[in-house]
């Protein structure tokens, strides 16, 4: 227990807090900021790719090079990452479908977060039979892994860039109701919210003003980790063929296309997945860090 | 006990339903007639209204409804657009499949994921071992299984020619042998079609597995700690034992309880992996033969896989909670 606890005390530290006297060897920094900081600086380039994508891209997305069909990558060619069946230059198209997956991305995640946490916090703070209710209908939706609801949603509303955003945000809201609803859960308990409620605050202004600023921090580290969900989520729905269709790049539809060529031109596929793989890899990073920053008794849950 | 079952029973039942409802209603919002889907543009109207009639589209809404969830009781999901086949038939066929698939891959997760968290869990002061460690779970865990597939195929099938490229092996014949007694007749011809079914299997468990084992790994890591922190392991420190007897005996046996209650989520998991990887490999499975339904506009197949998926995935749960509850009795009396 006390090898337990001698490990664990100076992680309770909050970075800047107290801790001059603790050893603060190079390695020592490393190991803590080192993943936070590898995935901050992936995500901050993914956003930088996605928005700067008519910038930074060399050529069209959808400009077909008859001349360079097929093309392996070179370092000094006018197609780096080579190029697709049409010719087009792949470094460009990765580029482009930055675009797609930090947008849904981002997107979906804030419409789970829009629908779940308003409904898991009143779950929390109601209680009873309101509790009962939006509680049952969640572990409903949690029946179906998140691809798989997606899977349905976007079968039923049809392949498109909205539709893509609803399916997965749909798929995420049960995860946002549990988390809002746990945390409305143990902050009802405190005393502020009984302070509140003796100077006359109503029900809304409790959930809103107290409630909801309470959890905020909690909610917004695991809203991260479903960025990475959703970008995996979106890629996948892409490679099944029910994502955004074919001549708009997204990763995922590079990928399944590329498929038909994995025997002579591997790098289509390669260099598709290794980008979402970076992707969901930087937002798991921060998600991670910051989570165990928050609180290092969830470390490496 | 037989409370705390019955309880965990009325709460299945209603999610059960739900979760069926939701595909029914998700089923009928689809865009495009069934009808028009089964027989093509070119159908006369006659036709169509006869088709209709036969698939009993022309009833009301909700008498579809109840008679969909009371014959998906029945594992009647009605027939193929496509192919005209029973749905249970194919859902029968395929089963097997993908059931393999989700042995092999959790026989491969668990002989990864399990060691590498405990070791990184008893280890997790030492940066050289747990650093690693957590970085294979992290990179397992943000690895798209159909990239990682590919990335296999284009390696051990086309440049190494060790594995087929396409396929699931001839499971059939082999579980028809084992159904007509023809194991014994002919053990040679047998354990010949299991090679081939293992041949076809290794990839697909291996990509599969890899992703599930940084899950199981991550969560491993945490069971250890968490037990590795409790009076009993202190206790059996201080009177003297080894740290060998320490980890086998003590921590690790109390770290199944809660490693138990994740096969549940790595079902989940599991079963949404075999969609993808089914696909990646050309392997036959529920997972593909949901998405070949949903492609070619087959809404009775595509109905019927993920209904039994649903299905599958709440059994399971069900199950995981009566064993947790057979594993540590403290649990019903909550």
């Amino acid at each position: 227990m006390a090898i337990v606890r001698d490990a664990a005390a100076p992680e309770l530290a909050l970075p800047g807090l107290g801790e001059k006297t603790a050893d603060r060897s190079l390695s020592r920094y490393l190991r803590r900021y080192g993943p936070i900081g590898i995935g901050v600086l992936l995500a901050l380039a993914m956003v930088v790719i996605a928005a700067g994508a008519p910038l930074l891209a060399p050529l069209s997305p959808s400009a077909q090079f008859s001349d360079a069909v097929l093309k392996a990558p070179g370092t000094f060619d006018r197609h780096a990452l080579g190029t697709d069946e049409f010719g087009r230059d792949l470094l460009s198209r990765i580029i482009w479908g930055a675009r797609v997956s930090l947008h849904v991305g981002l997107a979906s995640v804030i419409f789970g977060f829009g629908v779940g946490v308003p409904l898991g916090i009143l779950a929390g703070v109601q209680g009873r039979r309101v509790e009962t209710c939006i509680m049952r209908c969640a572990d409903m939706l949690m029946a179906f892994p998140t691809l798989l609801l997606a899977l349905i949603i976007v079968t039923a509303l049809g392949g498109t860039l909205m539709n893509e955003i609803v399916a997965i945000g749909i798929a995420l809201t049960p995860n946002f109701i549990r988390l809002a609803r746990g945390l409305a859960l143990t902050i009802r308990e405190q005393d502020y919210i009984l302070a509140a409620r003796a100077i006359g605050s109503g029900q809304l202004r409790v959930m809103a003003r107290h409630v909801f600023p309470n959890a905020l921090y909690g909610l917004v580290v695991v809203a991260t980790l479903y960025i990475a969900t959703a970008i995996r989520t979106e890629a996948s729905l892409s490679f099944l063929g029910l994502g955004i269709p074919p001549p708009t790049p997204s990763w995922g539809n590079i990928l399944s296309e590329g498929r038909q060529y994995i025997k002579c031109c591997p790098w289509i596929t390669t260099f598709s997945g290794l980008a979402i793989m970076l992707a969901v890899l930087a937002f798991n990073l921060v998600g991670d860090a910051l989570r165990d920053l928050l609180d290092p008794r969830l470390r490496g849950e | 006990m037989i409370q705390y079952v019955l309880r965990r029973l009325l709460v299945a039942i209603p999610m059960l339903l739900g979760a069926m409802s939701i595909v029914f209603f998700a089923m009928r919002i689809l865009p495009g007639d069934p009808c028009v889907a089964m027989m093509g543009a070119e159908a006369t109207t006659a036709a169509l209204a006869d088709c209709t009639k036969n698939l009993g589209l022309h009833r009301p809404l909700l008498v579809q409804y109840v008679d969909y969830l009371w014959r998906s009781v029945q594992f009647d999901f009605g027939h193929s657009l496509r192919q005209g086949y029973p749905v249970s038939q194919y859902i029968g066929r395929m089963f097997p499949h993908t059931l393999v698939l989700v042995l092999a891959s959790a026989v491969v997760a668990a002989l990864v994921g399990v060691p590498i968290g405990i070791v990184s869990a008893l280890k997790r002061r030492s940066p050289l071992i747990d650093y690693p460690l957590r970085i294979f779970a992290l990179l397992g865990l943000s690895m798209p299984v159909f990239w990682l597939g590919i990335l296999l195929l284009i390696v051990f099938s086309l440049r190494l020619d060790l594995f087929p490229l396409i396929g699931g092996g001839d499971l059939d014949g082999v579980i028809n042998m084992l159904r007509t007694g023809e194991v014994f007749l002919y053990p040679r011809d047998f354990l010949a079609a299991v090679g081939d079914v293992l041949y076809h299997l290794t990839l697909p468990a291996v990509a599969l597995g890899f992703t599930l084992a940084a899950t199981v790994s991550r969560l491993s890591r945490s069971a250890m700690l968490e037990v590795i922190s409790q009076d009993y392991i202190r206790t059996a420190r201080a009177k003297g034992q080894g740290e060998r007897a320490v980890v086998y005996k003590h921590a690790l046996r109390n770290m199944m309880v809660p490693l138990l209650t994740i096969i549940g989520l790595f079902v989940a998991i599991a079963l949404t992996g075999t969609v993808l990887t089914e696909t990646v490999f050309t392997r036959p499975g529920l997972g593909k033969m949901l998405v070949d339904a949903i492609g070619a506009r087959d809404y009775p197949l595509a109905q019927g896989a993920i209904t039994v998926f649903t299905m599958i995935i709440i059994m399971v749960n069900l199950v995981v909670d009566m064993l947790y509850a057979v594993v540590d009795p403290r649990i019903t009396y909550r």
